[in-house]
């Protein structure tokens, strides 16, 4: 079955097509199924369009290399930053904090550009977003609730000990 | 997901779809052959009307099986933050018994598996057949040198008895670890000093008192008063609610609680590694039937996410477990 090289040798005239369309291409999915070859899906951001690379491929935005070889260097830069921060110390929770933001930049590079979401239609991203937002409610209320009752279990464990 | 459908074998190119008058309307389901889009797109199935369809269809699916992916670890994060919050001593404490250069090679290796990943959607959207067999291949060799790192690391802790609940019987001693050593030399050797006393205590009765954050003051014992305390409170070892005059004083208290967060969070992220490989291969066995096109690339797409959303995951479990400070 080597019948489906599909269109891969004819996206110039396309991309040029699909840039016009960057405006409204994310506004909803029941969008122009007859001019779907046109590669609607991908852009919104010029950036990637100004590389050759760049340019959208069929039914979505197509990453150029060069991009996910440098999110990769961006990644292992704070990988190794997040290490070698261990060694200083920053307070009870500065450390914790730190290493938390460094991992959120990281979540935050691997999202935007290999998981497509800078280019993916808007609603993706409010999903995903979504999502964590309810993580960090969870995380939040629970660990509110846990404090307001510490009080109640350091009574008990202090009367335990008593009772030894 | 989507399923290839049964096209007619005559089609031997995938043409250019067909004008602008596509009826939107379903009653042509099970008559592709009478259908030109259907006609020119083996891999569209009969109840999608294009190939763009189809895509959005199943990138809305993969998406919203990511956010329950994300509500699912959410439980086993939430479990983490409330024990850390109360025992910050047994996080300090447990730390020391993992291997940061293992998890930083294994972040490397996802890392640059993510790579290959989204290269891999690349290659499929290009139908670069060769080039995409090649990503997926560096792929899956990625996870399974993850894999094979945390089975090193699993099978150390198996055998120096770093289990959770009453299986945590540790060989090795905190003082005697070199990790530990090496930042805190005073507290290691008191921590040691700590245990011969405690083996010397485990029979007379324990001394009533201290109540929060109350240290443990029995002269006649020699059990350590605040300021001795100070190394080991330096090195985060005495939390304020380790101090127990009934317990072993050279280990936090509960501190196999840790290792069962630590089973818990890495072993249900290395199980979706594994049915990634298993996808991955899935993706191999397409790839090598040319299946993959410009029209054609969702499943390399939803699969790279899954695979993306797994290495988010060990960007946040890295530092959570292996560097607390």
């Amino acid at each position: 079955m080597s019948d489906d090289k599909p269109e891969a040798e004819k996206p110039a005239a396309a991309a040029e097509a699909a840039h016009d369309h960057a405006d409204h291409d994310h506004t909803g999915h029941d969008h122009d199924h007859a001019d779907h070859d046109h590669s609607h899906a991908g852009h919104g951001h010029g950036a990637a369009a100004a590389h050759a690379d760049g340019h959208d491929h069929g039914l979505a935005h197509t990453t150029p290399v060069w991009l996910l070889f440098a999110i990769l260097g961006a990644l292992l830069v704070l990988t190794v930053a997040t290490v070698s921060v261990t060694s200083i110390d920053l307070g009870a929770q500065g450390n914790l904090v730190v290493a938390m933001i460094i991992a959120t930049v990281k979540a935050a590079l691997v999202c935007t550009f290999f998981m497509h979401l800078l280019w993916d239609k808007k609603f993706h991203a409010v999903l995903f977003l979504t999502s964590v937002l309810f993580l960090i409610l969870f995380l939040a209320m629970t660990t509110n609730d846990r404090g307001e009752y510490q009080h109640l279990v350091d009574e008990y464990r202090a009367q335990q000990l008593q009772a030894k | 997901m989507t399923e290839p459908s049964t096209a007619p074998e005559a089609v031997k190119k995938v043409s250019a779809p067909p004008p602008a008058a596509i009826d939107h309307g379903h009653d042509d389901h099970g008559h592709e052959a009478h259908d030109p889009i259907h006609a020119a797109n083996p891999h569209l199935a009969h109840h999608f009307d294009t190939p763009q369809q189809q895509f959005d269809a199943g990138k809305l699916g993969i998406w919203l099986f990511l956010l329950t992916e994300v509500l699912f670890f959410a439980g086993l994060f939430c479990a983490y933050t409330v024990y850390r919050a109360m025992h910050p001593e047994v996080f300090v404490y447990a730390h020391y018994f993992l291997d940061t250069k293992l998890g930083a090679l294994n972040t490397c290796v996802l890392l640059i598996s993510s790579l290959t990943a989204a290269w891999a959607v690349r290659n499929a959207q290009l139908a670069e057949k060769k080039a995409l067999m090649l990503n997926i291949v560096i792929t899956i060799a990625c996870a399974c040198t993850f894999m094979c790192v945390k089975y090193v690391e699993y099978s150390h802790k198996f055998h120096d008895g770093l289990l959770p609940g009453k299986n945590f019987q540790p060989k090795e001693q905190i003082w005697e670890l070199k990790s530990f050593r090496d930042r805190h030399p005073e507290a290691a050797e008191y921590a040691e000093k700590l245990s011969k006393l405690d083996e010397k205590k485990a029979a007379p009765a324990a001394p009533a008192a201290a109540g929060k954050a109350e240290p443990p003051k029995v002269e006649k014992l020699e059990r350590p008063t605040e300021e001795e305390l100070e190394p080991l409170l330096a090195a985060g070892l005495v939390g304020p609610r380790s101090l127990d005059p009934s317990a072993h004083i050279s280990r936090p208290r509960m501190a196999h609680v840790f290792f069962g967060i630590y089973f818990f969070m890495t072993g249900l992220h290395g199980f979706h590694v594994l049915i990634g490989i298993g996808i991955w291969i899935w993706m191999l066995v397409k790839a090598s039937k040319n299946q993959f096109g410009a029209n054609y690339f969702g499943p390399v797409d939803f699969t790279a996410l899954y695979w993306h959303l797994v290495d988010l995951i060990w960007i946040y479990l890295f530092p959570l477990l292996y560097l607390i400070h």
